[in-house]
């Protein structure tokens, strides 16, 4: 891992205007020296350093990354930095669980005023950087084959109806009768049905193949042509609809949610799951079948990749990503992907390469990831849509965890609660920041 | 190997900026015998592209009878556009064509033509009326009626002004209502009006109708009152287009790919295709 | 040899792979999956324990991503690059017939009248071996699209599964007996699933109702992704992107697929399919009117990967099942 003869590293910093971009330019008026290996990027908040500028700037051959802006409380946008740092503290941590070198990435808050601590960071990277040798992540060797356990089959298989089924059909039926909804999306024999009439009713099942999330479908416009909606929600589902609602995307009245009490489908998150009683819906249509199971540590997966070495993670996720289509089912069945024109589908600038290469495929899943910070819910619909059959419940566990270690969050627990994105505090932990 | 996709580069001889979001550019190929074989038929198109931004599809607006150069006329509306309208005299663009059929100018011998067109349609109307003025014998009195929303949304207008000097050759111009500047002399009304308003007989005549699809839908009752028969009457299609061959499957409408089979139709065709363009 | 055994088998893919062709089979990549992956070595492939692969071969001839060439750029000075005249050759072990007969069936349209050497050049390098089905499942169609669990169309030799750990081997082809040798095994029990619609039912009503609401209901639980046209064996819509860096840039295709919202949008905003129903029903027409007029061939093998992949339970098999049960209009 030492450096190569005649290896000099390329450094790509993102400053922000009003502080590091003039702390740069004062070390540069009184003349004190740094390497000239660091390439600077200026914008004028390091609120608006997206995070996959950072990793564009390894894709293009950086060897390392810095991001730096103005302390905490200087801010010439006033908390463009705060909400900066929050995002830096999740976003690290997702680097780590894929693999990424951490020693690379360094972020620093520089003054206008300070010149000198401008000139000690470049020299201390470029130092650094130099003695770890050239970065070349994206030529990793994929891990060979791994069958970890997998979400279970897209298909349902032939599966027996819960006693709940009986009740769960009179409720429609009554819903769609007395006038209160104009549809109802619940699950069919073979995926999400939208039932509008009381006789059709008979169509919905309830067994262990009803895994979808139906939230999704609310932000739907050919859904919502059809009139007031009653959903039907498991536990995990209905925390999607307590996210959609902080963030106006559905109005609660408007929604008529059918609980359903699930002892679990089966899937790779039910063993771990304790939400399989629906806390928010409108009325709730209990078990009556076994209970479920006392949940297990919903991280455990997540701690067996977290053994490996960074170099063994960057395999991993190598040989994951290579089987991506950009067939974007995680993006389409996932409830909180609502944007009117994703990230990904914009080329003015192109942030993401549409292209299924490494490249642009990791670019993909790190995006979406931390995107997802702090709201997605766990329900697990993109694992299981994924046709590739890529882990990415363990991309959305890395940055669980991190809400729930860093900041006592959970997403869609709680309908009180600040949103974990697009909040900051005056208090966030900034041990990595130098 | 033959590549498909490769396209030719092209040097950029003029760049002419009609409208505050129109331009046009002419090219010449930079190899010369490739520039020596080039022939196309008027109402073909091609698919240039800016390197670094992508690839585009516009009609090829010049004249076949022009051999030194091509022409493209572009509104700035997205990445590619808006990389071209960078574009200044001696920079490379790629060019790929000619796709689709062109004009059946064969079968309009004889007849009386009748160019319909609004805003920035006028560049695959303005190609052939070109062509027609330079085959003038072959073809029978002339009408052109143009329109845009304002005055200043209106592209060629020198070269409107030229067509109006040639025999047996009536230009119309009108803008919309609330388009006009006090010194507007044209027409005031949407085309379809305007070109009832000219009374311009059609049951000799091919017509060539090309604009959104408000004022074809307007303008094909006025034909048939006129005389005109839908199977000469012909439009150009847009459709979205990445290939141009007829291989990315993006761009047919209902049976047909616009690409490889049209752009150019017949009304009469039209009317046999679903509502998928 | 008339019988190979597994072992025999994975020694033949070793020395391919040794002699630098690059192999394709069904890897298992995930407890629940098992995909058409280049093999890493011989031992990668799996023989059995599985019904078929979620995804195709089709990669072989139209990848994923594919460079059209390169450039780079100086001030206004453009070079073009192009890629490897060459490519390696290739061979697909343990397809199926429905993923064979893809490849006949992709021919007509990347030579329609344009030849697409870029796809040809692949296709000319490509041997593919295909296993004949033993067992199919309710997803299953390829006897309502006219080919059965051992159609020989698109494969250069086939293998028959005798259920004791050997194969029989038929070799079909100049390219198959390249592989395998002069043979002549004959096929097994198939069990071929039962015929589940009528074709040209189906291509009858694409046809003839474009504007049937039936699009509109049936397209609801559609989300709009790609994954049935990214794993079928026949889809092969395409984009084509210019990347760029610095310099350097190059021209790529990339899959496409026509169920996303963007695919027919122009840049004024309109889109002739702007409903997930309208593009649903091009998906159908595409397969089972357009093709077929144009070149003679459904655009659709039946495998039934759509339906198994489809994260809602839609796909060809439940759209045209559906279609005589829809409501007149």
């Amino acid at each position: 891992m030492s450096g190569t003869e005649g290896f000099s590293p390329k450094i790509v910093a993102y400053v922000c205007n009003w502080c590091t971009y003039l702390g740069a330019d004062l070390a540069g008026t009184a003349r004190l020296e740094y390497p000239p290996n660091v390439r600077i990027i200026r914008l004028p908040c390091t609120g608006r350093i997206d995070t996959n500028m950072v990793v564009k700037a390894f894709e293009v051959g950086a060897d390392a990354v810095l991001v730096s802006g103005c302390h905490p409380g200087d801010c010439h946008y006033t908390a463009g930095n705060y909400h900066a740092r929050r995002r830096w503290m999740l976003f690290r941590d997702l680097l780590e669980v894929v693999g990424f070198d951490m020693r690379r990435i360094h972020f620093s808050w520089i003054s206008a005023a300070e010149g000198r601590k401008f000139q000690q960071v470049i020299t201390e990277i470029t130092e650094r950087t130099q003695a770890l040798g050239p970065y070349r992540p994206y030529e990793a060797v994929p891990a060979r084959p791994q069958c970890g356990a997998g979400a279970s089959a897209c298909q349902p298989a032939a599966a027996a109806d819960f006693p709940a089924q009986t009740k769960l059909r009179e409720t429609a039926a009554r819903l769609l009768s007395e006038g209160a909804v104009k549809v109802v999306i619940g699950y069919g024999a073979r995926g999400p049905v939208f039932i509008t009439k009381p006789e059709d009713a008979a169509r919905l099942v309830w067994n262990e193949s009803c895994f979808a999330n139906l939230t999704t479908y609310l932000k739907r416009k050919e859904v919502g042509a059809l009139g007031k909606p009653a959903v039907v929600v498991k536990g995990c589902d209905e925390r999607a609809l307590v996210v959609l609602e902080k963030e106006s995307q559905v109005d609660r009245a408007a929604v008529y949610s059918i609980g359903m009490a699930c002892s679990g489908m089966g899937q790779p998150k039910c063993a771990a799951c304790d939400t399989h009683q629906p806390r928010f819906a409108n009325e709730t249509i209990a078990s009556d079948g076994a209970p479920a199971a006392p949940p297990v540590d919903r991280y455990l997966e997540l701690d067996l990749l977290l053994a490996k070495s960074p170099d063994e993670r960057l395999a991993f996720w190598t040989a994951e990503f290579d089987r991506c289509l950009k067939c974007y089912a995680c993006r389409q069945v996932c409830p909180m992907c609502y944007c009117e024109r994703c990230l990904a589908d914009k080329n003015r600038p192109q942030a993401i390469d549409t292209s299924p290469h490494r490249q642009g495929n990791f670019a993909w899943h790190l995006s979406r990831a931390i995107h997802l910070a702090g709201r997605c819910v766990g329900c697990d619909e993109c694992t299981r849509a994924c046709p590739a059959a890529i882990d990415l419940r363990l991309l959305n566990l890395a940055l669980a965890r991190a809400a729930e270690t860093k900041f006592g969050y959970r997403a869609g627990m709680d309908a009180a609660a600040e949103p974990l994105v697009g909040a900051y505090s005056l208090t966030d932990k900034e041990e990595f920041i130098r | 190997m033959q590549n498909l996709y490769k396209p030719d580069l092209m040097e950029v001889i003029a760049v002419r900026q009609h409208t505050a979001d129109v331009k046009s550019i002419g090219l010449r190929f930079l190899d010369a015998e490739r520039a020596r074989q080039f022939t196309f038929r008027v109402g073909q198109f091609g698919i240039f592209s800016a390197f670094g931004a992508g690839e585009s599809t516009f009609n090829i607006c010049s004249s076949s009878n022009w051999r030194d150069h091509i022409e493209f006329c572009f509104r700035k509306v997205g990445r590619v556009t808006e990389a071209l309208w960078q574009a200044e005299e001696g920079d490379t663009l790629g060019f790929r064509g000619p796709y689709g059929h062109g004009y059946p100018f064969e079968e309009w011998r004889g007849k009386d033509l009748i160019f319909l067109g609004g805003g920035i349609a006028m560049p695959p109307i303005r190609c052939a009326i070109w062509y027609a003025l330079e085959n003038r014998e072959d073809f029978g009195r002339i009408t052109v009626v143009y329109g845009a929303r304002t005055v200043g949304d209106l592209v060629f207008v020198d070269e409107l002004a030229e067509w109006a000097k040639h025999p047996n050759v009536q230009v119309i111009q009108c803008v919309d209502p609330g388009g006009q500047t006090p010194e507007w002399t044209g027409e005031i009304g949407f085309v379809p009006t305007v070109f009832e308003r000219a009374q311009v007989p059609a049951d000799k005549a091919v017509a060539l109708v090309i604009g959104p699809p408000i004022m074809i839908k307007n303008t094909i009752p006025v034909l048939e009152r006129m005389g005109a028969k839908l199977s000469d009457v012909y439009t150009s299609l847009e459709s979205r287009m990445k290939c141009g061959v007829g291989k990315c499957g993006r761009c047919n409408a209902g049976p047909v790919y616009v690409c490889k089979e049209g752009p150019v139709f017949t009304f009469q065709e039209l009317q046999a295709m679903p509502m998928d363009y | 040899m008339t019988t190979l055994t597994q072992d025999a088998l994975r020694k033949l893919v070793a020395q391919w792979m040794a002699a630098g062709k690059v192999c394709v089979g069904p890897v298992r990549v995930a407890a629940g999956t098992v995909l058409f992956q280049r093999l890493a070595s011989a031992g990668d492939l799996l023989l059995d324990g599985w019904l078929r692969p979620a995804n195709s071969i089709k990669e072989l001839v139209l990848p994923r991503h594919e460079p059209l060439y390169g450039y780079r750029a100086d001030r206004n000075r453009i070079e073009l690059l192009d890629p490897p005249e060459t490519v390696p050759e290739q061979i697909a072990i343990c397809a199926h017939p429905c993923d064979a007969a893809a490849l006949p069936i992709l021919d007509k349209v990347f030579n329609w009248d344009y030849r697409d050497e870029a796809y040809n050049r692949r296709r000319e390098a490509t041997t593919v071996i295909t296993l004949a089905c033993t067992a199919s499942d309710d997803e299953c169609f390829c006897t309502s699209v006219g080919l059965a669990p051992d159609a020989e169309r698109g494969s250069d030799a086939m293998l028959f599964d005798r259920g004791d750990g050997t194969f029989g081997v038929r070799t079909l082809t100049d390219n198959g007996r390249a592989a395998l040798g002069d043979s002549t095994a004959k096929s097994g029990k198939t069990n071929p699933p039962p015929v589940k619609f009528d074709l040209f039912d189906a291509a009858r009503f694409a046809s003839r109702h474009f504007d049937d609401p039936f699009w509109q209901r049936h397209a609801l639980a559609c989300v709009g992704c790609g994954a049935c046209a990214f794993t079928c064996p026949v889809c092969h819509c395409f984009d084509i992107v210019d990347e760029r860096s610095g310099h350097d840039g190059m021209r790529a295709r990339n899959w496409d697929a026509c169920q996303f919202p963007m695919f027919t949008l122009h840049a004024s905003g309109h889109n002739p399919r702007h409903t997930q129903g309208d593009r649903q029903r091009q998906r159908i027409y595409h397969k089972f009117h357009m093709y077929p007029e144009k070149f003679g061939e459904t655009l659709c093998t039946g495998c039934g990967n759509c339906a198994r992949n489809c994260p809602v339970g839609l796909g060809v098999l439940p759209l045209v099942t559906e279609i005589p049960h829809a409501e007149p209009v």
